[in-house]
């Protein structure tokens, strides 16, 4: 009996206290943690973590915009909707005193124009979109320029993404263009460009690009390297090329809305992210590269040094990042519909 | 007897409050937004306006609107000549083999559709299985292009919704009074005409009802278009998805949702009308 107060007294009732007081409210895609993660850190801190999915950034936007009073303490926008968000002051700015494993964080992903200073986002997961083949039917010397998909050795055996800003970013970098480009005359043009290699499509594709390349239906086209490295696992044949015009990066990052009601906690809950050890075991999990450098030393070698995961920094500071286009996001759309129905 | 139209009241007034709190209002929130404005700091702007109608008939739309249109018709004539003999034939053999026939039919329900369209790019990608058969009894060189052509998006569509055109028309030949067949035969009438004066008018009702419900579905499904025919053209599905997603541009987006939705009663009032017509005629020829 006096056991079974002793246990009551220092296991049950300490977490009954926190459970009634300390919680952080988590929104973010789904899939895109590992679960045992968060356990984890609700053992260390006490903290519950109440936990949520999204599907898209519109949606995730959506609500963090319908629930004013009762938001979210943690959210994991990419890139663009970090750049939108923060121009709206949707987020709470971060407290860097707070954050001290913000510093095993890949310094080359830190500073970029959709967060200058990274003032409100921590980068959490990344990779690049560039060219795919399959080198067993096209020799990779050959490749090196996203100009190499409108060749018409390649018709009916090209795939491009099923997304209007991917498709028009690759084009207008292959015009010499900013994929953020929001001149009306320069959106024109890579439509122009882009009906030249409709012929050659065979598929429109997003969700898992690697798959028409495993099932031979296509030999060249746009594709991420995480999914290029998951291919690997089948058919080795497979390779990512970048572009010398630069490849186009994505980056899903950590923030806290200024609707946050446990802000304290979100800073621990980002902070815990970015320990080497915890980031190691979620990228492991999740399977996309990890932003953090510490963690990804700690890799196995051949996946650390795979460079469809992991490209060396001068081919990051070649590329370009998805910033927010505002207003143009309409001609872009107008013109992704004209595309597709011509 | 209190009880009973107890229960009547709860199990009607649950269902019609069902329908009220996800059906009625949701939808008239895509009605009231379909008159607003664009608003990209707050989504939607509270400013009554005809825009939306007015950008919606454009061009790029009606092509969108014909490309679904046709989609679905394609659909619904394949899918009618495909299940009328079957369920004529279903209507006819022996009670034991008809239930496993049914039991078979109705036994890929209980996957989702979606994953049963993956199975179907197993089935006919470049190294798929009906490729390697082709291959294997040297009946082609070079593996078909059977994926992401407008082919594998029929015979996707079809397959998925073959079972809710069977299943009426089956029901409507259950009914068949076959003494009808017999007087006709006895009074010298050939097949043909049996079939055309007889058979034909008296299942109609259920080739309406199950073209209606293989019609409408495939005007909005777009996930299986996207997935066996390489996204390669838009549908009205994809307009819709878009706007809400990439553009955030939610009142064009219900306007294009009113828009279908108008569509989708048209065909359904058509539908009320010629089965009430079948009906009638259909009485009076018994008569």
């Amino acid at each position: 009996m006096k056991k079974a107060f002793l246990v009551f007294f220092f296991l049950i009732l300490p977490t009954l206290v926190f459970a009634a007081k300390q919680e952080v409210f988590v929104f973010n895609w789904s899939e895109y943690v590992d679960p045992s993660v968060l356990k984890q850190f609700e053992k260390e801190t006490g903290i519950r973590v109440r936990y949520s999915t999204y599907e898209s950034n519109e949606a995730m936007f959506a609500k963090l915009k319908m629930v004013q009073k009762a938001g979210y303490d943690v959210v994991f926008p990419s890139t663009y909707f970090v750049d939108r968000m923060r121009r709206l002051g949707m987020f709470a700015p971060l407290d860097k005193s707070k954050l001290p494993n913000l510093k095993y964080i890949n310094p080359a992903l830190l500073n970029k124009s959709y967060d200058p200073n990274n003032a409100y986002s921590v980068p959490y997961m990344w990779g690049a979109s560039a060219i795919g083949i399959n080198s067993k039917y096209i020799d990779p010397k050959t490749v090196t320029s996203w100009n190499d998909l409108w060749n018409p050795k390649y018709r009916g055996k090209v795939l491009l993404m099923d997304d209007v800003r991917d498709v028009f970013g690759m084009a207008l970098r292959s015009l010499g263009f900013s994929a953020n480009d929001r001149d009306p005359n320069h959106i024109r043009k890579a439509y122009e460009k882009l009906k030249l290699l409709k012929p050659s499509v065979k598929v429109y594709n997003s969700d898992s690009p690697r798959q028409p390349f495993l099932n031979n239906e296509v030999t060249i086209g746009q594709i991420w390297g995480g999914e290029v490295y998951q291919a690997n696992q089948e058919n080795p044949n497979i390779k990512f090329i970048y572009p010398k015009e630069g490849a186009v990066f994505w980056i899903d990052n950590m923030a806290i809305p200024r609707t946050a009601r446990n802000v304290a906690n979100a800073h621990k809950f980002i902070d815990f992210l970015c320990r080497p050890d915890v980031a190691k075991k979620n990228c492991e999990f999740i399977g996309y590269a990890t932003t953090n450098s510490k963690a990804q030393q700690m890799l196995d070698p051949k996946t650390r040094n795979h460079k469809a995961v992991y490209p060396d920094d001068a081919t990051v500071k070649n590329g370009e990042f998805q910033n927010d286009v505002g207003d143009a996001i309409l001609l872009y759309e107008k013109y992704w519909e004209m595309l597709k129905t011509q | 007897m209190v009880s009973k139209s107890g229960f009547r009241n709860v199990s009607i007034g649950s269902t019609l409050l069902w329908i009220t709190v996800f059906v009625v209002v949701p939808y008239l929130f895509v009605l009231v937004f379909s008159f607003f404005q664009r608003d990209p700091e707050q989504i939607v702007a509270a400013v009554f306006t005809w825009q939306n109608y007015k950008d919606i008939f454009s061009p790029v739309f009606l092509v969108v609107c014909w490309n679904s249109l046709i989609l679905a018709l394609g659909t619904t004539v394949i899918t009618l000549l495909v299940a009328y003999p079957f369920a004529f034939f279903l209507g006819r053999i022996p009670e034991r083999i008809r239930r496993i026939l049914l039991l078979l039919m109705i036994i890929p329900f209980w996957t989702s559709s979606l994953i049963r369209t993956y199975a179907l790019i197993i089935l006919f990608k470049a190294n798929g299985i009906v490729n390697g058969l082709l291959l294997s009894l040297k009946l082609v060189d070079e593996p078909l292009a059977i994926l992401y052509t407008q082919t594998s998006v029929f015979i996707g569509l079809v397959y998925t919704l073959l079972p809710f055109m069977i299943l009426p028309i089956y029901s409507s030949i259950q009914k068949l009074d076959l003494r009808l067949i017999e007087a006709a035969r006895d009074l010298g009438a050939t097949s043909g005409h049996i079939f055309l004066r007889i058979v034909l008018p008296l299942t109609l009702p259920g080739i309406i009802a199950g073209s209606t419900m293989v019609f409408l579905p495939a005007l909005g499904l777009f996930y299986i278009p996207d997935l066996l025919g390489g996204a390669r053209s838009m549908l009205i599905g994809n307009f819709i998805k878009n706007q809400f997603l990439t553009t955030g541009n939610w009142p064009l987006g219900s306007a294009a949702s009113v828009i279908l939705t108008l569509i989708m009663c048209l065909f359904l009032y058509v539908y009320f009308l010629s089965s009430r017509k079948a009906r009638t005629s259909g009485m009076g020829e018994m008569a």
